[in-house]
């Protein structure tokens, strides 16, 4: 008895450093930013209380709310698939065994390990920008263009979206992964009944693939609906042109540390939080349809 | 084995706590000093200069580009050699970063304790209690304001209380570069121009690839329009829009249109990717025959530059005296501050002493104490000479600037620059721009 006791102690003791950074650090600033979505507060006096208003203002009163969620509503459905695609695409390439193919996975993976930093957003912003490598290059080909990719109000959010889309090597990795994971035997099988490629690919690849596909999925999406940083580089901290970049978190940040609306800021993220939860559960939910596990036991 | 596994992470725990206690007792340590000298000064201010040789920490805020940080920090260096018992932590950034890090760091009680000030700014953190009245320095000398004229100082009043410092006048101007301007076949318009002049320009300067101008800042020149109109951008209480006829809104943005639509001016998808800096100008960079802003910024053009322009006032000066002088930037002292007096002293050196302000050269506006106007008036250059004739000239010529901006006005600017980019888009008419920001600004501003 004394034993298990002391076991306790010093699990909790190991445990302790996380758990205060936990309770401090997480915790509170949660629940604290839970109450200050129902105040009035810029930071400079005393929080006052609103009750629901910041949450209703933003669905009946706000017209640059409902055009940022409808920017990342549009930045989520062009960024997750196409990234996905992609990453499943490099997989596949890189799941053959050719020479010096530890080299090539390390390089499709160098973007990633340098993804969503800053120095890549200012780095995108010169390839974009009017006098960019994207126009030096249309040059070449004959096409002459002096238009910023990323000032103009039609082009400005795919810049992000590729740039999204470039970032594909952790996916990638967990698809690569998966792939290996399939046995070779299934493509023999296939190919000795007379199944092409294609056909191998749609009725072999995906499903075995599907639960990482499912995993990937959830991952990606999430991260796109929280994406700040590429946004707020490119476009200078302004979310345009036209307001054409202004991602949710972009706005929240605008509405929190420029106006001085830590309340608003504050029921905008509880409503993302609510959102992003019902989005997941939603393609948890759509899981049953689409996604096979080939040991039925575990579902 | 067990039990001493459990009395080792005890034991780390233990060290660990200890740790934290004494980096704790060495903070205290360390602000308990700074924090004693400012209460005796303040109990008797005349025996601090000779008491307060304890040392002292100032932290320094400011907002600006590479060559202002430069410059700063030489200032304080100076101050710091003369001040040997002060510290100063400088904490500089670009002007929309500064007040990011301010607004978290006033919600922490943790302002540092020297603030530069802008006038957009001046009533939400001075009428919320986040700055300390001035006045009493200005009473008891220790910001000497014996040069230094009483509309100069009122600018940094909200009521009857000074929460900030002006440092320097500044008025609005053209910058014209007459050489390229007389090349391109134009001739240099003289002061009493209009703004139909300024168009005239549009076509010359546009036949040999050249712009009229990069931009005009909405938030600047609507509002100096207005002012010539008779008008203000802002009602007396802060309640709401100052002019009532949207007609005034379409006459400007109409002109503004042309402009755009014709090519005089730079197109938004570049403009969003100017850094705003002077090196990155388009004026600077010989493609723009004109740029147009404050008079302190003039003085950085030329540099960079490195050729002559000429001064212009802006079209529109001499109708209802629209013309005014501004403080370019004030400090203020955060009421936090536990090292007051201190802060107050460095104010009061910015402002008044000569070897400062012949680093600053009136980079942050022309220096508000006579004394030191005179001191610097040798050593300018001709750049800086016309900056100084400028103002001066401006002061006999303008009425008093309109009251600081109130809450909300930073978001009502921001507001004016999406609607003036939804015109030149096309995404609007100026029409339904000028009823569309009449709209929401009265929404924004109704909260106050």
């Amino acid at each position: 008895m004394k034993l298990r006791e002391n076991d306790h102690v010093v699990g909790y003791a190991f445990a302790a450093p996380f758990i205060l950074g936990f309770l401090l650090f997480i915790v509170y600033p949660v629940f604290s930013s839970l109450y200050y979505s129902f105040t009035n507060y810029n930071l400079l006096e005393a929080p006052s209380w609103v009750g629901f208003d910041n949450y209703t203002k933003m669905f009946t009163d706000d017209e640059k709310y409902a055009k940022s969620i409808s920017v990342t509503l549009n930045y989520v459905l062009a960024s997750v698939p196409l990234r996905l695609a992609f990453a499943l695409g490099v997989a596949m390439l890189l799941n053959k065994a050719i020479a010096g193919i530890g080299l090539y996975r390390s390089a499709y993976y160098l973007p990633s390990l340098i993804g969503g930093s800053v120095a890549v957003s200012i780095l995108w912003s010169q390839v974009f920008g009017d006098k960019g490598l994207v126009n030096s290059a249309l040059g070449l080909i004959g096409i002459e263009s002096s238009t910023s990719w990323i000032g103009n109000p039609g082009t400005a959010l795919w810049t992000l979206i590729a740039l999204s889309v470039w970032q594909f090597g952790s996916s990638m990795l967990i698809f690569l992964a998966g792939l290996k994971n399939i046995p070779k035997d299934y493509y023999e099988a296939a190919s000795v009944d007379g199944a092409n490629k294609v056909r191998q690919f749609f009725k072999i690849t995906l499903p075995l693939l599907s639960p990482i596909i499912l995993f990937n999925l959830i991952m990606q999406t999430i991260s796109a609906f929280m994406t700040f940083t590429p946004a707020y580089i490119i476009s200078r901290g302004e979310g345009g042109p036209l307001d054409e970049t202004l991602l949710y978190s972009l706005y929240l940040y605008k509405r929190a540390f420029t106006f001085y609306e830590m309340g608003y800021a504050s029921a905008m993220a509880w409503v993302a939080l609510i959102a992003i939860g019902l989005v997941t559960l939603l393609i948890f939910q759509s899981s049953r349809y689409w996604v096979h596990y080939e040991s039925k036991g575990d579902r | 084995m067990k039990k001493a596994l459990t009395g080792i992470v005890l034991l780390a725990l233990v060290i660990s706590l200890i740790g934290c206690g004494s980096g704790n007792g060495k903070e205290a340590a360390s602000s308990a000093p700074a924090s004693s000298p400012a209460g005796s000064a303040d109990a008797s201010p005349s025996a601090s200069a000779s008491e307060s040789k304890d040392p002292v920490k100032l932290r320094v805020a400011w907002w600006g580009g590479q060559a202002r940080h430069d410059y700063t920090l030489k200032v304080i260096e100076l101050y710091e050699s003369l001040n040997p018992h002060v510290t100063i932590e400088p904490e500089y950034a670009a002007f929309d970063d500064h007040w990011k890090k301010l607004a978290p760091n006033a919600a922490a009680g943790n302002l540092p304790d020297v603030i530069q000030m802008d006038i957009s700014y001046l009533s939400q953190y001075g009428g919320r209690g986040q700055l300390e009245d001035l006045t009493p320095y200005t009473q008891n000398g220790t910001i000497d304001v014996s040069s230094i004229s009483e509309a100069s100082i009122s600018g940094g009043k909200l009521g009857d209380q000074l929460f900030a410092m002006n440092l320097g006048s500044n008025a609005l101007l053209a910058v014209i570069d007459k050489a390229m301007l007389e090349a391109a076949g134009g001739t240099m318009p003289n002061e009493d121009w209009t703004w139909d002049d300024f168009t005239k320009l549009g076509p010359v300067m546009k036949s040999q690839g050249k712009l009229l101008t990069a931009d005009l800042r909405h938030d600047v020149f609507f509002p100096f329009y207005l002012r010539g109109k008779g008008q203000h951008m802002y009602a007396a209480d802060g309640k709401g829009l100052g002019y009532t006829d949207d007609q005034l809104f379409i006459d400007f943005y109409t002109r503004y249109q042309e402009w755009y639509n014709n090519g005089y001016l730079l197109s938004l998808d570049k403009l969003a990717q100017k850094k705003g800096t002077p090196e990155d100008g388009e004026l600077e960079m010989g493609n723009a025959v004109s740029t147009w802003g404050w008079s302190n910024q003039y003085i950085l053009s030329s540099t960079v530059a490195k050729r002559p322009f000429e001064i212009l006032p802006v079209p529109g000066w001499n109708e209802n005296k629209a013309l005014f002088l501004k403080p370019s930037m004030y400090f203020s002292i955060a009421k936090n501050s536990k090292v007051k007096e201190e802060a107050a002293k460095f104010i009061d050196f910015w402002v008044n002493n000569i070897e400062a302000n012949k680093i600053i050269m009136g980079e942050r506006g022309v220096p508000v104490s006579s004394k030191v106007k005179e001191a610097l008036k040798p050593d300018l250059t001709p750049e800086q000479a016309k900056v100084f004739d400028y103002v001066a000239w401006a002061e006999q010529n303008s009425s008093q600037m309109d009251p600081p901006n109130p809450v909300g006005a930073v978001e009502v600017d921001k507001l004016l620059k999406d609607t003036a980019e939804q015109i030149l888009y096309k995404k609007l008419t100026v029409e339904e721009g000028a009823a569309k920001f009449r709209e929401e600004a009265t929404k924004i501003l109704s909260k106050n």
